[in-house]
């Protein structure tokens, strides 16, 4: 069970990214990067790590997914030709594929709701993870920081309008 | 609660990551004085930076003399000689290059309080690289050095080669990311840690991992991010055009700085990590140290633009520390630590005089530009041609006595023809340094270079470049005492 619902998650994600490297709509392309992240999360559920299953979704597909919403409304990259109405060539790909990543959820529920099946779970708790994050890679979370600063440092000076044309990045 | 506030502080250990601390520390303060200051003020700024960088350079004194490796973070960095050698060169690149670059912004418009404190965080940077013994650590150094330069290279927004630089460094920068942190995931793969020492020891107890395929692709693509960062040919393509496109004071702190730093980190991995690939890696790295070598300098010879020759050559000088990792051996290895700092003064140094030599506005970075150059500017040209002999390695120079050990480090360990393909490239490097002579020498002067003026920061940054490529020429001994304490 487990091993087939991992190979059909893993052709999930691939083929939801390569569909959203393909696209030339950025929203559409958004769209296909949830499928994956969605798949993603399942597959770590499966491999035995729901904690991380449950950031995948609540980190990528749910914050960072709406920052690039964000960017890409802000920078009105979305073609503006009108509004087609909704063509089926263009739905099968995203139906059968968000259809299949909800078949491989419910299957996970139905059949296997304790996560007994494949890898055993190594279940860290919140405090663990917490516990080993603060304990063992202190040191990473102080650089990663540090980073964001710079980072934002950097974002501010690149961004910042002036008299002239401004740089982009 | 209580106890684990006491176990996570339990691997604190503040003095193990001092030196970068400082520097962080001051970058924050620098950018809370930019706020404060008046616009287009930062001569100040300039010289708090120089503080903050002596301090690090005192505490970086301080872990020198204590014999004892100072261990921080649940052995996430260790503070051992051999980080405190590269962070002396960190130092030192930062302090050159902060020190060419207040009179050269003013004059190209551009006088940014922001960019000391990125300086300062990209060195802090390159010191956790160099000081990491934990792949996560290594990889977060890397970012921080990276996201700073990244902005750096694109520092003059007005200007479209400079963005074109930034822009181009940022997405070949963050692609070869993606392959470094492949490596590590396999590695991690395969020894269940990320600790550098714990992946050699499992790697020497478990022999079978290492006919693994996972192991040597781990080990393959965490090469190939530190090549790119290295600038190592075939992965040197983004080199000229990001160096030529960045702020000159820029393209002489990242060919010096920051190749540093990639250098450090992927010796200790190499050295630490991955020995028991000694075979695998070090059969690649003779190829690629041999191409690097030799592409890098055959290119140079046809360029017209000496910004873009030097971004060249440092793709050369890569080519000839490789020499000394494929050797790996002690002389070798000292080889590397020595010429990456002999590297740094030359090359630094030889940007300060390209900078004041340039008006406002107009770089003079032509041949025909420094026509006469010599005999109009003598304390520049004669400057000029201590960096450039360093750079060509004609004793009594710095370059000379580094490529001198690196090669020897070859010799020694049976690398016969890579040490002498080395030599024939040097000898095909005399053409394009000592073209540049020829023209600051015998031709005539079409200009009087009148409009040069001599900035105490870069006059100081100069004779303090002269002074270390002279002395690290002359007197090797100490210097490659200390490298030699610093390796393994």
């Amino acid at each position: 069970m487990a091993t087939v619902l991992f190979y059909i998650l893993s052709a999930i994600a691939l083929t939801a990214t390569l569909l959203c490297v393909t696209r030339r709509n950025p929203v559409h392309a958004i769209i296909y990067l949830v499928h994956a992240f969605f798949a993603l999360a399942l597959l770590f559920y499966v491999l035995g790590a729901p904690l991380v299953a449950a950031w995948e979704v609540i980190i990528y597909a749910g914050a960072i997914m709406v920052l690039f919403m964000f960017i890409i409304m802000m920078l009105e990259l979305a073609p503006s030709q009108e509004l087609q109405g909704l063509v089926w060539s263009r739905l099968l790909p995203v139906v059968l594929l968000s259809l299949t990543v909800l078949g491989a959820t419910f299957a996970i529920i139905a059949f296997d709701p304790g996560g007994v099946d494949g890898i055993p779970v190594y279940f860290a708790t919140p405090r663990d993870f917490g516990y080993t994050l603060f304990k063992e890679y202190a040191l990473a979370v102080e650089v990663v920081s540090f980073q964001l600063l710079f980072a934002a440092v950097g974002g501010y000076y690149v961004g910042r309008t002036d008299k002239k044309k401004g740089g982009r990045k | 609660m209580e106890n684990l506030v006491q176990a996570a502080l339990a691997n604190v250990n503040f003095s193990a990551i001092m030196p970068s601390l400082v520097l962080v520390c001051f970058g924050m303060a620098l950018l809370l004085i930019g706020v404060f200051s008046r616009r287009g003020r930062t001569t100040h700024i300039a010289w708090i930076s120089i503080i903050g960088l002596v301090i690090t350079g005192i505490y970086t004194y301080i872990d020198w003399v204590n014999p004892e490796t100072q261990f921080g973070f649940a052995g996430h960095v260790a503070q051992d000689n051999f980080a405190v050698f590269f962070n002396i060169i960190f130092i030192a690149a930062a302090g050159l290059t902060i020190l060419i670059s207040d009179d050269y912004l003013k004059r190209e418009g551009y006088p940014i309080s922001e960019y000391y404190a990125l300086i300062l965080f990209s060195t802090a940077g390159a010191m956790w690289m160099a000081s990491g013994t934990d792949l996560m650590t290594i990889f977060l150094g890397l970012e921080v050095l990276s996201i700073s330069l990244y902005v750096l290279a694109g520092m003059f927004r007005n200007d479209v080669r400079s963005n074109e630089a930034g822009l181009k460094y940022f997405l070949l920068g963050a692609f070869s990311t993606g392959f470094l942190l492949y490596g590590v995931a396999l590695l991690y793969g395969v020894a269940g840690t990320t600790n550098v020492a714990d992946i050699g020891m499992y790697l020497s107890a478990h022999k079978a991992a290492l006919g693994n395929p996972m192991t040597i692709a781990g080990m393959v693509l965490l090469s190939t991010g530190f090549m790119f960062k290295i600038a190592i040919v075939p992965f040197h393509m983004w080199t000229p055009d990001v160096y030529q496109g960045a702020p000159t004071p820029i393209t002489a702190f990242m060919s010096a700085g920051p190749k540093a730093a990639a250098i450090a980190a992927f010796l200790r991995i190499l050295m630490f990590g991955l020995p028991e690939l000694h075979a695998e890696w070090g059969a690649m790295l003779w190829l690629l140290a041999v191409l690097t070598m030799t592409v890098g300098n055959f290119i140079a010879i046809s360029q017209t633009n000496i910004k873009r020759m030097l971004a060249y050559s440092s793709i050369a000088h890569a080519g000839y520390a490789l020499v000394g990792l494929v050797a790996a051996n002690e002389v070798g290895l000292s080889g590397i630590l020595y010429y990456m700092l002999a590297y740094t003064f030359m090359n630094i140094g030889a940007f300060a005089v390209l900078i004041l030599a340039g008006k406002q506005g107009e770089e003079n970075l032509t041949l025909d530009g420094f026509a006469g150059f010599g005999y109009k500017r003598p304390f520049l040209g004669v400057a000029l041609c201590v960096f450039l002999f360093s750079l060509m390695g004609l004793p009594p120079t710095a370059g000379f006595a580094g490529k001198f050990y690196v090669f020897a480090g070859a010799v020694k360990a049976g690398y016969i023809w890579l040490a002498i393909i080395g030599v024939l490239n040097s000898a095909v490097s005399l053409y394009y340094y000592l073209r540049v002579m020829v023209y600051m020498y015998f031709r005539e002067p079409t200009e009087d270079y009148s409009w040069i003026s001599m900035p105490v920061g870069a006059v100081i940054s100069i004779v303090i470049a002269l002074f270390g490529v002279l002395y690290l020429g002359l007197l090797p001994d100490c210097v490659m005492e200390m490298a030699k304490m610093s390796i393994f």
